[in-house]
């Protein structure tokens, strides 16, 4: 009789060390996505939450200031279109901007200007910024999860 | 209207690139100087002999 109770206790124990373990690892593994998200939303902010001040800086100014030429420079940000397939790549590179394509949206910013000789590199900016941010919000996911310091 | 050289532009771009990538792939400081340093002259002399090269077939 003390034999079973012992061993359903160990059952027990295990079961709850077990589910304790999970939970460990779904709150990590929420915890990296939620810093992808936040680094994704806004260039530096999933260094932010993770307390990488320095590099959240060097982030958020190095992508900013490319978005910030690229309209300045009359550069383009694409939304999803099929009619030339090439533009979705470019929808997928812009997407990488987060905020500033939601808000590209909503104020009707990078329309392109094609009359401008900048258009090309302004375009170019803002397709390059936006790929940059994606490293960046995955270097935040990695960190996040512990695979990088 | 700025940036109108191509050049500028391009070295602008290059520079921000490196910066951003020399602090997500390499860990120690040093490191990170040298890895950007060697990334933007790659880059710029690159392009540089990449748009001599596209002379040759100018039509």
């Amino acid at each position: 009789m003390q034999r079973g109770g012992g061993s359903r206790l160990y059952l027990a124990l295990i079961c709850k060390l077990y589910s304790f373990i999970m939970f460990l690892q779904q709150k990590m593994k929420s915890k990296s996505i939620i810093c992808f998200l936040l680094g994704w939303l806004i260039p530096g902010l999933g260094h932010l939450s993770l307390k990488k001040f320095w590099r959240a800086g060097i982030f958020f100014v190095s992508i900013s200031a490319m978005t910030a030429l690229g309209l300045i420079m009359g550069g383009k940000i694409y939304s999803f279109q099929t009619e030339n397939p090439l533009t979705i790549l470019a929808f997928f590179s812009d997407i990488g901007n987060g905020l500033l394509y939601i808000l590209s949206k909503v104020l009707s910013l990078g329309m392109g200007e094609l009359k401008k000789s900048t258009f090309e590199f302004g375009t170019a900016y803002l397709a390059g910024a936006g790929l940059l941010n994606y490293l960046i919000a995955l270097d935040a996911f990695d960190i996040a999860a512990g695979k990088k310091k | 209207m700025i940036l109108k050289s191509h050049l500028l532009s391009m070295i602008i771009y290059a520079f921000f690139v490196c910066v951003v990538l020399a602090l997500i792939r390499r860990e120690k400081r040093g490191n990170q100087i040298k890895y950007a340093l060697s990334l933007f002259l790659f880059m710029v002399a690159g392009a540089l002999l990449f748009g001599w090269f596209m002379y040759l077939f100018v039509l």
